[in-house]
Parts: structure tokens; sequence; C-alpha cells
């Protein structure tokens, strides 16, 4: 994976100079990112710094004061509380989120639960599902169209052991195959999994300089 | 990254038919409104056929100028089921747009389209209110029977209030913060709206003013229809006006509620 001298690929996204207050509270105030195709990072920020906003403009559901974002490619997006159906089943909520990204058949989602194990609840209505198994759904439906960019807001709030590390398997998958994960997290456990790290303190991006690879960030 | 649209493979589920089913099951889940309908509905006629006897009333026909003298009883029988309409159709609809307001809004920044998931939702309100008002409009035969014409003229009425009224639900569904404002609203807003239309509870009732209610066009083609033998087809596009407005303002709001900003790059 050395970058020797070809030129760096294209960002899959940038954002640039974000700013967001609410009301007279500055929450970012000039943040930068690019992701890299295949580029992990995390976000790493107290309580209150501002990550699930600015993961929140990232992905379009909030508007930035100013700055912008760009995004080369498709995006996925698992906000931390999950967003569900409490009346569907898992399978209806597959089915849904494949009409939603046109998909030609639910390969990908079946894979997905089978990969997060939790085949046996299929045919269970969401609003009947424990919280990690509710968060593994919310993780699938993200991924279900195999997006160019992964956005994952504490995504592995409520796993097991177990589960923690068949999700750190579905990641490395992902990386392979090229595609970009954005994790936003207060505490980040093993460090050296992240090709970069970048704390969001005083609402602006800074990288840290232990992680495994030398990333840019920041404009 | 993306094919051409011919080379693309043809999707496994449609957008509309997935999305219209979803949403006929999200309305048609709420246990507490089934119940309302099927308890509810056959006691409040029982109720109000009891207490509102057979005193002869005028009611006034707004488009011929007409003033009918009919059975108070049956006229309230009219009120109590149109009340009973308002309240389910608009109670179903409001909780089942604000628990799904944030998994819409997921699905369109998944790729659903507005309009097509704006469609499927309307589409879904329009049966589920038709499916109350033929079940309201049913259990009012062991109380009454009109002719078929005026049996049809009432069903008519129902079905164009329960529209109004799960258009306003879906309006408040996506407008207002809290449960309990928009139960509120619907539940004091409908029973207003139903009560001043009927001479029996309200000596204002036949006041030009009322014509400023929802409930004024079904009440009127209702009763033209089962007791004046007149079709006002007018008053019945009334109601469909409200139930057009209310929604229009609903999904507008939805649409701005659910929109994405990021910019997609070359």
């Amino acid at each position: 994976m050395a970058q020797g001298s070809t030129p760096a690929p294209p960002p899959v996204l940038q954002a640039r100079d974000l700013h967001k207050s609410y009301g007279r509270h500055p929450v970012l105030r000039g943040a930068d990112l690019t992701v890299a195709p295949g580029q992990l990072v995390a976000v790493v920020g107290e309580n209150g710094a501002g990550k699930s906003t600015l993961l929140k403009i990232l992905a379009g559901t909030l508007p930035a004061d100013r700055g912008e974002v760009v995004l080369s490619g498709t995006l996925g997006y698992c906000p931390q509380a999950p967003v569900l159906n409490a009346s569907l089943t898992v399978e209806q909520h597959l089915r849904y989120f494949a009409a939603a990204h046109r998909l030609p058949d639910l390969d990908r989602g079946r894979e997905l639960v089978r990969l997060l194990g939790y085949e046996q609840y299929e045919a269970s209505l969401a609003g009947e599902l424990s919280g990690g198994t509710r968060q593994k759904l919310n993780l699938t439906l993200a991924l279900l169209h195999d997006p160019d960019v992964l956005l994952l807001d504490e995504p592995y709030q409520g796993f097991d052991w177990d589960t923690y590390l068949r999700f750190w398997d579905l990641v490395d998958d992902l990386r392979t195959r090229g595609r970009a994960i954005v994790v936003i997290t207060h505490l980040v456990f093993e460090q050296d999994r992240f090709d970069l790290l970048a704390d969001l303190t005083d609402g602006r991006l800074a990288p840290r300089t232990t992680s495994r690879k030398d990333h840019h960030v920041g404009a | 990254m993306s094919a051409p649209d011919a080379l693309r493979p043809r999707p496994l589920y449609g957008q509309f038919p997935t999305a219209l089913r979803f949403c006929v099951r999200d309305q048609t889940r709420n246990r507490l409104a089934a119940l309302l309908l099927v308890l509810f509905v056959p006691a409040w006629y029982l109720m109000m056929d009891a207490l509102a006897g057979h005193t002869t009333l005028d009611f006034k026909l707004y488009a011929t100028g007409q003033v009918l003298h009919i059975d108070g009883g049956h006229l309230t029988l009219i009120s109590a089921g149109l009340n009973s309409v308002t309240m389910i159709a608009g109670f179903v609809v409001f909780d089942a747009v604000r628990k799904a307001l944030a998994f819409d809004r997921r699905l369109v920044y998944s790729g659903y389209r507005h309009s097509t998931l704006i469609g499927a939702k309307s589409l879904a309100i329009a049966v589920v209110a038709g499916g109350i008002a033929l079940y309201t409009v049913l259990a009012v035969l062991p109380f009454w029977r009109p002719g078929p014409g005026g049996w049809f003229a009432v069903y008519a009425g129902f079905t164009t209030i329960a529209l109004a009224y799960g258009a306003l639900g879906l309006l408040l569904g996506v407008l207002v913060k809290h449960d309990l404002e928009g139960f509120f609203l619907i539940i004091m807003g409908g029973l207003m709206d139903t009560f001043l239309q009927n001479p029996l509870g309200n000596p204002l009732a036949n006041k030009p003013v009322l014509q400023c209610f929802p409930s004024f066009g079904p009440m009127q083609f209702a009763v033209g229809g089962s007791f004046g033998h007149t079709a006002l087809w007018n008053h019945l596009a009334l109601g469909l006006a409200w139930a057009a407005a209310f929604a229009t303002i609903g999904l507008v709001i939805f649409r701005i509620k659910t929109r994405s900003r990021v910019r997609t790059g070359a």
C-alpha cells in the first residue's frame, strides 16, 4: 500500500471550511476533511465537541452555515441512534432499502445479515429486536448498496465482543475493495487500525501523528 | 462508477409498490385506532341514538337555500359518524407519519424519489381513509336504514371527511413537535367542527360561518343526499379541497424536511 511516486488518488469525500453554530454557540469553526478511496479515518472528540454535527453535515442531513461538502460516488450513512421502522421486519427493511437504491437483488443484504450474525431475526419486527441487533440492522442498511464512502457514528455501541470483531472483518473487506470509511467516536481503542486519526477540537480537525500511514487531513 | 441506464440491472422491487405496501401496513398496525374503530364507533352511535331522540330539526342546504325538516336522531347519527371518522382517520395518519418521519428521511437520503414516496404515502392515506369511512357507514345500518342513494351520499361524505382529516394528520405529523399537540388538535378540531354542523347541539347551526369548517361540505352532501334526494357535488368538492389543501401543505413540509444538502462531484 506504499504510495511511492504514484499520484494520490482523487478524494472521494472533501469537506472545506465547515462552520456551524447553534444560536450563539459555535460548534464547527472551519473544519476540513479529505478522504481518499480505501482510507479508514477516525474523527475523535470529547462529548459535545461537534462530532455528530460534523457527520450530519457530511451526510447531508444538516446544512452547514458556511463551507461545502463534495462527494464523488455513493454515500452510506449509519446514524448513532438506529433509524428503523418498528412495524417492519428485518427482511422488509432490506426490501425497502433495496427499492430505495434500486438494487437488482437482496444478495448483499443477506450477506451482511449473515456476516453480522443475526440471520435468525430476519422475520422479526424491528421494534422487538434488542439494542445490539437494531444497531446491526442500522449498519446493514447503510452498507446495503456497497457505498464508496461510509460514514459511521459510534458504530459499535451495543455490540458484543464477537460482533465487534465481525465488524472489523467487514471494515477490512470494504477497505481492500477501495471503500472509504469515516468513523466518528469519542473513544478509540485500537488506534493502529486506522489510516488517520483526526481530533475535533475547537471546531477544527487536527490530524494525530500516531496513525499508521501519513494521510492528508485539512486544507 | 455508474453504468449507463440501459446496462443497469432491473431493480428487484419497484419504489412505488414497495412504499405503498409498507405505508398501508404502517397505518393499519395501530391497534388503538383499530380498537376505536371496532368498538367506539358502534358505542358512539348507540349513545347518540339514545340521547338525541327523534325531534324534527331544521337543516339548511346552502346550495339550494332549501330548509329540510328532518329527524334529529338520524341527523345526529350522521354527525356522530363524521366525528368518529375525523378522530380515527386523523389519529391513524398522524401517528404513522410522525413515527416514520426520520425513517422516511433516511429512505430519501438512500435514493427514494420524493415524488414516489409522497405519492405512495398519499395513496396509502386515501386507502386507509376509505376503509375507515366504509366501516363507519356500515356500522350505522343497525340504527338507521337510508335508501341506497342516501346511504351512498353518507358514505361519500364520510370518505371525504376521512380524507380531509387524514390529510390534516399528515400535516400535523410533519409539523408539530410533540404527540400531545397533534392528538389534541385532531380530537378538539374534529369535535368542534362536526358538533357545530348539527342544529341539535348548536343553536347557531345553519349560520353562514359554518361554511368555514372542513366538515361543512361533507355534512351538506350527506344530508342533501339522504334527506333531500339531491347530490350537492360542489359541496363534496369543497370537502375534497380541504383534503387537498392540508395534504399539499403537509407534503411541501415533508419535502423540505427530507431534502439532502450534499453536493455530488464528478
